[in-house]
């Protein structure tokens, strides 16, 4: 398999060096290839493949003093993402019942096994609009996708430069392109795996993400504009409509002080309007012509 | 030092143990969130640029690579759709990967290859197991599957070819043996996600360990109820752990914060280095074993530093 074996690097600066500061709490050593140790040990599970659902029968007898965060590919609802309307988004997205059991069968199952089969899907996937090809692998595999991504794709991907390596597929030639529905969860797979990297992201990252929503709340607030935008957004939303507009138009026959403290009073809120401007909200003021 | 820029997104970077003047480095294209991954090995000159000797591509994002130790040319890589992969550099490129194994199920996160017995390589995933391989078999000789969350790192005790360590987002540092069924001790060791752990290469019992929580503590496995001592100085979550190999007490470290900073846990003011070359994510930080007080590192500014302690990453 490979040219020059045998020799190990050179010495390790600690090599020589006393072991430990006190006796450790480990067994000696085992002579031996570590591969006839383990199996000595008889712990040996050659090729054990763990299916996600399965995962960890013996995690609870391992006392966690703390609850598990929800993985983000499978969790329904995301609530270890904060109060943050965008982490919520991404989780009622992608994270159904239906996606997160796909992606378990799915993965164990026939095409799962394919050697570049998901991840050349996903690499597919994410440049049809979002990236633009790069690289070696752009042609075949980009370029058809972009066409459609639920029939092309994936036979030209194969015929690229990694297609005859893959052990899965003895005869090289590319395979006929897979179903609709294969398509479909493949995509969906995709979808998972993006939505579940991005969410790993923000979870090694609250606090950044914090700070960010933060100077962004911070920046608005400073601008002045948030609280009375928002109370704007909330009138509309309630059907109520604000004087902002009704006021201009009478500008020209008002007197030019008066005009200039409407200008502001729709900014800063109606506190200090001379004239109840708080009927104005209401809008009968606009009928009555103020 | 000069710096390398590579077309993605760095994710770890690793000296070759083997020549003082090469090293290893991952790279994931779009933050590793979408695309194509490489692997490159690049050659430092003393005088002059870095060079790439070597490109390997994948069809996902590279997340972690390791050297053999007892191949200079052999390359391992964990690759974020569950495979590992690897790779001879004395073969052309239509001949690598050599190898590419299929048992994880979710994204390889580490693979750390065996100092002391150098014929086996550990890897974790985000399937919550971590595996141990060995070069002369296509499958895993075993599985290690405890933990109740993603496991971000898993390292070889560098004293001892039976025991390794992993860190894991259940926010649980566990020690294991290999010839044992369970693992042998279990350390709550923060309050959030763990994401990097390393051994100290003078004393056997000593591991650090790097949270979301922003700290890194340095833990006896002997007496594991409190941390021998924690290292408070970035400011968001630590991605990267290290103990020097020349250094009992030097720590260098790597954080979303965008800088490498270095430590020493013995003395008061443990920060002793702080650099901010990166302009995005740090990710990815080695020291050299065969020049003592040499650096890499990468981040998401697609950007390879190497330099010698006490100088600036970024002076030419």
């Amino acid at each position: 398999m490979s040219s020059s074996t045998g020799n190990g690097p050179p010495p390790k600066p600690w090599e020589g060096a006393r072991a430990s500061s006190g006796p450790a709490p480990f067994k000696p050593p085992s002579p031996g290839s570590t591969s006839d140790v383990v199996e000595a040990s008889g712990t040996a599970k050659p090729g054990e493949i763990v299916n996600t659902p399965q995962r960890n029968p013996s995690a609870a007898g391992t006392a966690l003093a703390r609850p598990v965060p929800t993985r983000p590919w499978e969790q329904t609802y995301g609530s270890s993402y904060g109060g943050y309307g965008s982490g919520m988004g991404y989780n009622s997205g992608y994270g159904s019942g239906t996606l997160g059991s796909y992606g378990g069968s799915y993965g164990g199952g026939s095409y799962g096994g394919g050697m570049y089969g998901n991840s050349m899907y996903r690499g597919g996937y994410g440049s049809s609009g979002m990236y633009g090809g790069s690289g070696m692998y752009g042609g075949g595999m980009y370029g058809s996708s972009l066409g459609g991504p639920m029939s092309g794709g994936y036979g030209m991907g194969m015929g690229g430069p990694y297609g005859e390596e893959d052990p899965n597929n003895p005869y090289g030639a590319p395979p006929s392109p897979p179903g609709f529905w294969l398509s479909a969860l493949r995509v969906m797979h995709g979808v998972v795996t993006f939505f579940g990297r991005v969410a790993m992201l923000i979870d090694q990252n609250t606090q950044a993400f914090h700070l960010f929503m933060s100077a962004l709340l911070q920046l608005f607030d400073r601008s002045g504009m948030l609280y009375g935008e928002l109370a704007r957004f909330v009138f509309r939303l309630l059907g109520i409509r604000t004087k902002s507009r009704k006021v201009h138009p009478e500008g020209p026959q008002g007197s030019g002080h008066l005009n200039a403290t409407h200008g502001r009073n729709h900014i800063e809120g109606p506190k200090a309007a001379p004239s109840g401007s708080w009927d104005n909200v209401w809008g009968e003021d606009a009928v009555r012509g103020n | 030092m000069p710096f390398f820029k590579t077309p993605f997104n760095g994710y770890a970077v690793k000296f070759s143990p083997f020549f003082e003047n090469r090293l290893a480095v991952a790279t994931s294209q779009n933050f590793g969130i979408l695309g194509n991954g490489r692997l490159h090995v690049l050659d430092l000159n003393p005088s002059g640029p870095i060079t790439e000797i070597a490109a390997f591509d994948t069809a996902d994002g590279v997340y972690d690579c390791t050297w053999s130790e007892n191949n200079e040319n052999l390359l391992a890589s964990a690759i974020a759709d569950g495979s590992v992969k690897l790779w001879d550099l004395a073969l052309p490129p239509t001949q690598n990967p050599i190898r590419s194994l299929h048992e994880h199920t979710r994204e390889v996160h580490s693979v750390d290859w065996n100092p002391v017995r150098r014929d086996s390589f550990l890897t974790s995933s985000w399937d919550d197991t971590i595996k141990l391989w060995t070069i002369d078999r296509p499958t895993s000789v075993r599985t290690f599957k405890e933990h109740a969350y993603c496991v971000y790192s898993a390292i070889w005790n560098p004293r001892h070819g039976d025991v390794f360590a992993s860190a894991s987002g259940d926010c649980t540092l566990r020690i294991w043996d290999v010839r044992e069924p369970n693992s042998t001790m279990i350390l709550p060791a923060h309050e959030f996600e763990i994401l990097s752990c390393d051994w100290n290469k003078y004393d056997d019992c000593l591991i650090a360990t790097a949270s979301v929580d922003k700290s890194i503590k340095v833990w006896d496995v002997r007496n594991f109820r409190v941390p021998v001592t924690v290292l408070n100085g970035h400011t968001y979550a630590v991605r990267k752990v290290k103990f020097s190999p020349h250094r009992e007490s030097l720590i260098a470290s790597c954080s979303y914060d965008m800088t490498v900073c270095l430590w020493d846990y013995q003395v008061e003011d443990a920060l002793v280095g702080r650099y901010d070359h990166h302009t995005e994510f740090a990710v990815g930080v080695d020291m050299s074993v065969l020049v003592e007080g040499l650096f890499a590192s990468t981040g998401w500014d697609e950007l390879v530093y190497v330099w010698q302690h006490g100088t600036d990453p970024r002076a030419p």
